[in-house]
């Protein structure tokens, strides 16, 4: 049997810490934000020697980093080649994968406790996409994911059971099984949520959300939810053969399920963060459409050339500075693009109609489209 | 005709009746001349486009950096490399290869098959690299079947300038080629476009599915999808003058069109060890680096600039974490030497992996995973072996296999995606005695 090694107690502190601020109601407070993330900074430096030496190359150390936004990010990518962890491997307790082909490599996070990540996510899907429940008020979901014990390795799916514990009321189930929207059993829910006048949170990836929508239109139905009810998508369509905008899809959820724009709220996560955001119009609908997230979660939209941080307004690499990361590394850079919208953000896809310069397909657009056709069985 | 501004709404797709209405009546009059007549004519067309100081070909250096993003010197080298062996001569021995000579398609002896094209053949273009549109809209002309193009938004121009090309030539040739830019999320306009009898489309597996699905039997639809290109280099070209000869022609390969062409290599498998990679990378990198000056690169839109940035960063990260990659960054090209042959992401715009395929085996099966996506495989330094490599890379789904330093210079009849040039767009009939 592997020999366990003791819990660090400069981590347990650094998490109680954390953990004590995201028990908190939310409030911005840049100072704790700022000694929090170089402590952590500090103790990844010294736990995590890939980091350690990335972050040396750009001559970037405990040392020489006097502000949160000097510390330097990886690539959301790198999680698929690199165990980016700050603790002992024989401490990991669970590993989140990112979705992925047979043909490409999963991004993996690997946790010792999900204690720090489970205080991050609830608070923040709350206050986003619950804004309007009472505390400790349950509401009946409707999730178009797999469980989390089916899919063990998904963030999204451990975060969607999280929710339903904690928020939902029997009749919640998760309708995504064997990788199959299970129809027979959602649609039969929706009606009966329309008949009942029970509100109905449906929460799960754009792409379930387009098979569902597909098969109301096959056959020709809409069905009204009740007024109060909501939808959660995330995920986008990047690489799929059958792309639609957002707009087209919240147009279609309007049409079939009689959800307006104002009640739908896209979620912006990956599984190397421990935190979330979320559209703000459920919490702020006559405001602009703009992400926000926690408090212990900063974005910054950086020049792709110079790392720098882009002026308010023009587009930007989006990288993400998490407390909630304390087990891994608190900031990572991805290769989406954003822009600031207020006190939030929008994440910038790919203009309609934009037509590109070339005829090649980036290996990893290839790759995100799945298997190559004619491959195996 | 022109490819002036796009029509709009109801106005996009009555104008495009009219000029399939126009097109059927030049077709007609296309096909009242012989088969050698417009192949002559259409060769004549073709050592034109071959002049640098031609019309056409100064327009295209002037106008097209602006349109598709490239630099001129970029466009200039591109456009005298792939048009260098498109001559009227290459187009016959294209039509005899494919149809067994003009005379197959109407004149002389009663043949066994008889070959001819639609009679309307509209041509959806994409990207902006305009050999490529070349190559497209002059294959249903050769059949004689009159071309309706819609030409892709960074290159608004390859497709009048044909126009006028064939117009200088033939009355009858520039009657049968009209140009007309308008929306393709128009969906009636899309579907009046799509009313001809044969349907070409270029792009993406998403515009391809939503093209074929409204492009529906009996009209012939042909569709060439996004692809990508790799480069092998084989033990005898891993060092040295050699080595340098090799990456020399590689960066040509991949400086020119910015890396975005289906025919720009990806990615460069060293069938050799990881230190044979490192080496490769370094002397890619120096030629890269000489290249920023004769063939700068264009522009980058800021989603290209994201992912080249990311790609670099993980890379970077690898690097420190244990040597597992090296990185050679220029001010506009990427090298990253890859102990293994593992797929990665390809940001394009001169971002090249140079990974470690120990043999070539090894090349054949890092390929593998890409197959029906395939387009191209320069290769150098495999001698004898060459065949061999070239066998398995066809296997795969590769429908081109050269040396490298010509990857950007395909010879008129290429079997784009694996398709013949003409046949895929030719009706024809077997006459049996």
């Amino acid at each position: 049997m592997p020999r366990v090694s003791r819990p660090d107690p400069e981590r347990a502190e650094l998490d109680r810490r954390v953990r004590a601020w995201m028990s908190e109601p939310f409030a911005e407070d840049e100072a704790r934000f700022a000694a929090l993330a170089l402590e952590l900074f500090a103790f990844q430096f010294e736990r995590c020697a890939p980091y350690a030496r990335f972050c040396e190359g750009r001559g970037r150390t405990p040392v020489t980093v006097r502000a949160w936004q000097e510390i330097p990010a990886v690539p959301a990518g790198a999680f698929k080649e690199l165990a980016l962890r700050s603790f002992p491997a024989e401490r990991t307790c669970k590993v989140f994968r990112t979705s992925g082909t047979s043909l490409e490599r999963r991004g993996a996070l690997p946790l010792d406790t999900l204690e720090v990540y489970e205080a991050s996510l609830l608070p923040t899907f709350e206050r986003f996409v619950l804004p309007d429940l009472g505390a400790g008020e349950r509401t009946s979901f409707a999730i178009l994911a797999p469980s989390p014990g089916e899919a063990g390795e998904s963030s999204l799916s451990h975060m969607f059971g999280v929710v339903v514990a904690r928020r939902g009321s029997p009749r919640s189930a998760f309708y995504v099984q064997g990788g199959r929207l299970l129809e027979e059993r959602l649609l039969p829910a929706l009606r009966r949520a329309a008949e009942s006048g029970e509100a109905l949170a449906l929460c799960g990836t754009a792409f379930a959300f387009v098979h569902l929508l597909e098969r109301l239109a096959a056959a020709g139905e809409r069905i009204a939810l009740p007024p109060g009810s909501r939808a959660m998508e995330t995920g986008g369509f990047k690489g799929r053969a059958s792309e639609r905008s957002q707009a087209e899809l919240y147009g279609d959820l309007e049409e079939r399920l009689g959800l307006p724009p104002l009640r739908i709220v896209n979620q912006y996560g990956m599984t190397e963060l421990g935190s979330q955001f979320y559209d703000s119009v459920l919490r702020e609908p006559a405001a602009p459409r703009r992400k926000l997230g926690p408090p212990w979660a900063r974005v910054r939209l950086l020049d792709p050339a110079t790392g720098e941080e882009v002026p308010s307004g023009e587009a930007g690499m989006i990288c993400i500075v998490d407390l909630a990361n304390t087990g891994s590394v608190l900031a990572v850079q991805t290769a989406d693009l954003g822009r600031r919208v207020g006190d939030g953000f929008e994440v910038l896809g790919r203009a309609p109609g934009a037509e590109e310069r070339g005829c090649s397909i980036a290996a990893d657009a290839m790759l995100a489209a799945g298997e190559p056709r004619g491959a195996g069985a | 005709m022109s490819a002036g501004p796009s029509p709009a709404g109801a106005g996009a797709e009555a104008e495009l009746r009219r000029a399939l209405g126009r097109l059927r009546e030049a077709g007609r009059a296309l096909r009242a001349l012989s088969a050698r007549e417009v192949l002559e004519a259409l060769g004549d067309v073709l050592e034109e486009w071959r002049d640098a100081a031609s019309a056409p070909r100064r327009a295209l250096a002037e106008g097209l950096p602006e349109a598709a993003g490239f630099t001129r010197p970029v466009v200039e080298r591109g456009l005298a490399l792939a048009l260098g062996g498109w001559s009227a001569e290459a187009l016959r021995e294209l039509y005899e290869r494919e149809l067994g000579g003009p005379g197959g398609a109407g004149g002389g002896a009663a043949p066994a098959r008889l070959a001819g094209g639609f009679d309307v053949t509209a041509v959806l273009l994409a990207g902006a690299i305009p050999s490529a549109s070349l190559a497209t809209l002059l294959a249903p002309l050769a059949l004689r079947s009159a071309v309706l193009a819609k030409p892709a938004a960074r290159d608004p121009l390859t497709a009048p300038l044909l126009r006028a090309s064939l117009a200088r030539r033939s009355a009858v040739l520039g009657a049968a080629c009209e140009a007309l830019r308008f929306d393709a999320r128009d969906d009636a306009a899309l579907g009046a476009f799509l009313a001809a009898d044969c349907v070409v489309a270029t792009g993406s597996d998403a515009t391809l599915a939503r093209v074929a699905s409204r492009a529906l039997p009996p009209r012939r639809f042909v569709g060439y999808g996004h692809r990508l290109s790799f480069a092998a280099l084989g033990p005898e070209a891993a060092s040295g003058a050699a080595l340098e000869d090799a990456c020399n022609r590689l960066a040509l390969d991949v400086a020119l069109w910015d890396q975005l062409g289906c025919l720009s290599p990806v990615s460069l498998l060293v069938a050799g060890g990881a230190r044979d990679a490192r080496r490769a990378a370094e002397a890619l990198a120096a030629a890269l680096g000489r290249a920023e000056a004769s063939l700068p690169r264009g522009e980058v839109g800021p989603e290209a600039a994201a992912a080249t940035a990311h790609e670099r960063a993980a890379a970077e990260l690898r690097a420190a974490a244990g040597g597992r990659a090296v990185v050679h960054a220029g001010a506009t090209f990427t090298v990253v030497a890859e102990a293994d042959a593992a797929p990665r992401p390809a940001p394009l715009h001169r971002f090249v992996r140079v990974q470690t395929a120990g043999d070539l085996p090894g090349v054949l099966a890092a390929l593998a995973p890409y197959g029906p996506h395939l387009a191209a495989l320069g290769a150098a330094g495999f001698g004898a072996a060459g065949a061999e490599l070239a066998r398995g890379a066809a296997a795969l789904g590769a429908s081109r296999v050269c040396p490298l330093g010509t990857m950007q210079a395909p010879p008129l009849s290429w079997c784009h995606d694996g398709q013949g040039v003409l046949l895929p767009l030719a009706r024809l009939a077997d006459v049996e005695p």
